[in-house]
């Protein structure tokens, strides 16, 4: 039974061999500097790894968050001047309501979500290029550090970014494991027929999850647009299968129900740090691809828990 | 589940029998929204109706029909693979340095490099279905890790560069033109026909629609499941070569970002087409119809002249649409 217990600890097993055996070749890599500028670089891709768990824990998956974030970033350029630091607030909204009707759509038209998101997806592509008028724009460096300034700052030598990330973890872990909503969730995923069959308002809470998916990935549109300091249609292009990988790769199951915020938070550690392991082992650039996906196949195929799958598909 | 269907619409007396089946609608509802798409853009703007036209279509078409029919055959197993970017990828790659180390031209041994190239993909396929089979990683993850491998392999073997194809008689596949359309849209057109043939006609392709109907029952009843499978994997994954071949041949250019775009394209063609994605359901001509209305549309909004980014809108909404349209409400309780 030792096994079992040791099951859902595989993840993080495998970030720390990663991280040792990186270590042990390189030891520059363990310099606390580094590792905190590392980790404080890829908080935009955790933020939208963060909300595509709530996906991918009620069973779905939410393939528009890249779109979502490139619309996000072409809306805050383009209503900085005029709203300040509210334009946040539109962001997350424009996230919310792009996320509420994939659920909509998913839950109330049947359509399934792999489909549903990818063609709000393609809606959210549309109106990112329609308002950017196919430019790439950039925001005005005042109202920009007047309104946003503090994102990129420090206190005590931690990157504030650190810190949104840290608040928006707690947030979502808090929603997860403390609430009635986080227990829906987990009942969805877990077996949906049974969840509707003890009066769950199932409908509602797909909705929400996904509509909460939207908004983290308004938040990390919004933390690219003012890092980069513009917007543009393709922005966040690449991340996508990024936050899917480190979701999937912290131990979060397609099928849903098992896993959760934390096994993304070390997904995405696990992820960040295959990618940097091989600029620290000086791997070829052109090798770099294919061996992240080698080691990708390795890292699941360790860290998956396939007692919950009866059928692999 | 037809049957079920079909004994509902017998026992409703109350209707007269005339009125269309839901089945028979649900069946033809995508080809009918390629028909009033056709019919709308032709309206607007009659030069759509032009073979000129339509060739353009098919030509931008063949490759992403020869990839989407590759996943179809997964999909109709409830599987999914996203590693076709890659496969294509490293074909496309593999045939151009295979053709021109053989001579550079079609007159010449280098035509092996068409039959390489299927191979590679039919190896890569195989791997695919046998990591996602032996490993049991579910076909999502282990397909989209196959294709950061074939991408990153794509890379490594030109090194960033493009390679050009430039002999003439592969390049006919474009140029040379029969009735009005390229080559290459009668031999995406064979490929179809074989893609038909193996799903109708051979104890594969029936094994396809028994394990996305029900894997439980299709075990029960003495099915290797884990060989087709890996057959699956491995026959899709020289379709991706085919298409590989076909988009070498449309633009001459083999390089790392020649699979680009084709997941999201094929996966949304296939699933507008009718195929649903948790299996059993579509096929091949499904596919058809499904790549023809995304291409359509493609090609529709550019004609009546409306600016690029309603394109993708529009896209969205109709796959949106499409799906609701083929969706059987009554036989499904919920949708992951």
């Amino acid at each position: 039974m030792s096994m079992e217990k040791l099951k859902p600890w595989f993840p993080w097993i495998t970030l720390a061999v990663l991280v040792l055996l990186v270590g042990a070749v390189n030891p520059a890599f363990f310099k606390l500097s580094g590792m905190v500028a590392l980790v404080a670089d890829i908080v935009p891709l955790f933020i939208m790894a963060l909300g595509m768990t709530f996906a991918i824990y009620i069973g779905g998956i939410d393939l528009s968050m890249q779109q979502v974030a490139n619309l996000v970033t072409v809306v805050a350029t383009v209503y900085l001047a005029q709203f300040g630091p509210f334009v946040a607030l539109l962001c997350v909204a424009a996230g919310f309501a792009i996320g509420a009707v994939s659920g909509w759509i998913t839950t109330r038209q049947f359509v399934p979500s792999f489909v549903a998101t990818l063609a709000m997806g393609f809606i959210a592509l549309s109106g990112a290029r329609f308002l950017s008028g196919e430019r790439a724009l950039s925001m005005n460096a005042e109202a920009r550090d007047a309104s946003f300034g503090w994102m990129f700052g420090n206190t005590a030598g931690v990157p504030h970014e650190l810190i949104i990330a840290g608040v928006l973890l707690a947030f979502a872990w808090f929603l997860q494991t403390r609430t009635t909503f986080g227990r829906a969730l987990k009942a969805v995923g877990a077996g949906e027929l049974a969840a509707v069959a003890s009066g769950l308002k199932v409908d509602r809470i797909k909705i929400l999850a996904f509509a909460l998916s939207g908004s983290f990935a308004a938040i990390a549109g919004l933390m690219f647009s003012v890092k980069l300091s513009g917007g543009d249609a393709n922005l966040a292009n690449g991340f996508l299968i990024l936050a899917i990988v480190a979701v999937l790769v912290g131990g979060t199951p397609l099928t849903g129900g098992v896993g959760g915020v934390i096994n993304t938070l070390v997904g995405t550690l696990i992820v960040v740090v295959i990618r940097t392991a091989m600029v620290y082992l000086e791997v070829d650039a052109t090798m770099q691809q294919m061996i992240f996906g080698i080691i990708l196949i390795v890292a699941i195929a360790m860290t998956i828990d396939r007692s919950k799958m009866r059928i692999v598909k | 589940m037809a049957t079920l269907q079909s004994t509902t619409t017998v026992t409703t007396r109350a209707r007269p029998r005339a009125a269309i089946s839901r089945d028979a609608l649900l069946k033809w509802a995508p080809l009918l929204v390629l028909l009033v798409l056709c019919a709308i853009f032709t309206l607007m703007e009659p030069r759509f109706l032009s073979i000129r036209n339509f060739a353009r279509i098919l030509i931008a078409a063949s490759p992403a029909l020869m990839v989407a029919v590759g996943v179809t055959f997964i999909i109709i197993m409830g599987s999914i693979d996203l590693s076709m970017e890659g496969t294509v990828s490293v074909c496309a790659v593999a045939f151009a340095f295979c053709f021109l180390w053989l001579g550079g031209t079609l007159a010449s041994w280098a035509w092996l490099a068409i039959p390489f190239a299927m191979l590679v993909g039919g190896l890569l396929g195989f791997v695919n279905g046998l990591i996602h089979v032996r490993l049991k990683i579910p076909s999502f993850m282990a397909s989209l890790a196959m294709g950061f491998v074939g991408t990153g392999l794509a890379m490594v073997m030109t090194g960033g560069d493009r390679i050009r194809i430039e002999d003439e008689l592969f390049r006919s596949l474009l140029t040379e033109r029969i009735l009005g359309f390229p080559l290459m849209v009668y031999v995406a057109g064979l490929f179809l026909l074989l893609g038909w043939f193996i799903q109708t006609r051979t104890t594969l392709g029936r094994n396809f629609y028994a394990v996305g109907g029900g894997e439980d029952l299709a075990v029960a009843s003495g099915l290797n499941v884990a060989r087709v499978r890996v057959l699956g994997y491995t026959l899709a994954g020289v379709f991706f070569a085919v298409g590989a071949l076909l988009a070498v041949g449309r633009i001459g250019i083999a390089e790392t970002a020649t699979g680009n775009n084709f997941m999201f394209i094929s996966i949304t063609a296939v699933v507008v087409g009718g195929t649903a994605l948790w299996g059993g359901i579509g096929g091949v001509w499904n596919t058809l119809v499904g790549v023809l209305i995304v291409f359509v549309i493609d090609n529709g909004m550019v004609v009546i002249g409306l600016p690029g980014y309603v394109q993708d809108g529009v896209l969205g909404i109709l796959v949106i649409l499409a799906v609701i349209l083929s969706t059987d409400r009554k036989s499904i309780s919920f949708v992951k």
